[in-house]
């Protein structure tokens, strides 16, 4: 499986902070989608603090036509 | 002739005929192919003059300065400016001898010097790509969401290449960012940029595509107002963004881009997240998230109350009702008790109502025996 990119983290965590406010919400179920919520906003978190940017010159040399 | 003479002209004689000889068209062809060897894409700037139009097909003009002049040839389908005479401008050209002898400039592109010229060029071609609609706010697409792969067409040795990679490393992480090095300014560049275009939308997995660099004059910036180019930016497959010059510059291709930035700092911040506001962002969604619950559990608990006092109050009327219905049923029982009525001054007579006969009379507070002495109909 393709591993999950940081904006894929955040969409999915957006989504289960608006299930909170949407119609599907369920007590019974809150708690344990509040833990989802706080694991994935440390992962994020820490994925930001993390990650570099990988910065590559392509080989081609576009100066010669 | 003396002995030195002699010698002189024996050698000329054998230098003549040791000399190659060739046919005109053979000359004029070598001379060509040494030209075209020795000056492959020369640069030559000067004004111009004696410009004209043949056939509708080719370009006539001459170059020239205070020390000189050149015949200047293109097709005009490779004309991508609007030219006249005594504009300032600078041609990649070919030299050629042409077979009736004349020397010329074949012209592959013309780039106008100077600022007036430069805007003269901006305007006509302004008016010409917004008429097909290259520049039409119904083409522009926005930046790809989850954007993980971008590529950036700029110098890698230009100040704006540098502020868009120090920008965009403090903001954001876990890009994957691929450079393709080429001129950003002069006769070259536009080739250059055009051809990076095409590496990126053929060969590489990105999805957005950023051509970038920083301030320069009007010259400078000028291969930012090439057609071939802006069109290469319009028929782009990936979505592009610029970040030409300073805010105040406005580019063609800033025009065809799907998405224009002001600079290459103003790129990398289009394209990303600061990483702090988004890290402070989701710690308000979770605490608010946590908050939610606590709402919803003290609103439950509310509803709790409130439905116990509901029965409360429920069976508190069934008593009530009970209560009224028993006091009804007990007066109605009081009503009917023999004492109740004897209170009220009625008596109670039990026996026969016989002639003769005796009979008990009760009260509520004493009884009595009596005899009948006369019965009678009584009359209602």
């Amino acid at each position: 499986m393709e591993k999950e990119t940081i904006n894929q983290k955040i969409e999915r965590l957006d989504e289960v902070v608006d299930w909170f406010y949407g119609e599907n919400f369920d007590l019974a179920k809150a708690t344990d989608k509040y833990a989802e919520a706080a694991k994935l906003a440390k992962e994020i978190e820490k994925d930001l603090d993390s990650l570099k940017n990988e910065i590559s010159v392509i080989q081609k040399d576009f100066t010669k036509n | 002739m003396n002995e030195i003479e002699q010698i002189l002209a024996e050698q000329e004689r054998q230098a003549a005929t040791e000399a190659p000889k060739f046919t005109v068209s053979e000359f004029t062809e070598l001379l060509n192919g040494t030209l075209e060897y020795a000056y492959t894409g020369v640069m030559v700037e000067g004004e111009v003059t004696s410009f004209k139009v043949n056939q509708g097909k080719w370009v006539f003009f001459d170059l020239k300065d205070e020390g000189g002049s050149i015949n200047c040839f293109m097709p005009l389908f490779q004309l991508r400016l609007p030219l006249e005479d005594g504009m300032k401008v600078v041609v990649k050209a070919t030299p050629k001898l042409t077979k009736w002898g004349r020397f010329s400039l074949t012209v592959k592109q013309i780039l106008p010097v100077g600022e007036g010229n430069i805007k003269k060029s901006f305007e006509f071609l302004k008016k010409k790509l917004e008429q097909e609609g290259l520049f039409d706010v119904s083409r522009k697409r926005p930046i790809p969401e989850d954007l993980v792969k971008i590529g950036v067409i700029s110098s890698t040795q230009a100040a704006g290449y540098v502020d868009f990679c120090k920008i965009i490393n403090e903001r954001w992480g876990g890009l994957e960012i691929q450079v393709a090095h080429t001129m950003v300014q002069g006769l070259a560049a536009a080739e250059q940029i055009i051809s990076a275009i095409k590496y990126f939308n053929e060969k590489a997995e990105v999805q957005i595509i950023a051509i970038m660099r920083g301030g320069g004059s009007a010259d400078d910036l000028a291969v930012f107002n090439d057609e071939a180019l802006v069109r290469a930016i319009a028929e782009s497959r990936i979505p592009i963004i610029t970040g030409i010059g300073h805010e105040v510059d406005e580019s063609l291709a800033d025009l065809a881009a799907d998405i224009r930035a002001s600079t290459p700092s103003n790129v990398a911040e289009m394209l990303t997240n600061e990483k702090q506001a988004e890290i402070q962002r989701i710690k308000f969604n979770v605490n608010g998230v946590g908050n939610k619950i606590l709402q919803e559990i003290e609103q439950a608990r509310e509803g709790g109350k409130t439905k116990i006092k509901m029965v409360g109050e429920a069976v508190n009327m069934k008593i009530s009702h009970l209560e009224n219905e028993i006091k009804v049923k007990q007066k109605v029982l009081e009503g009917l008790n023999p004492d109740t009525i004897l209170k009220q001054g009625y008596a109670l007579v039990t026996g026969k109502l016989k002639e003769g006969e005796m009979v008990e009379i009760a009260t509520y507070e004493s009884k009595a025996k009596a005899e009948i002495k006369e019965v009678k109909k009584r009359i209602k």
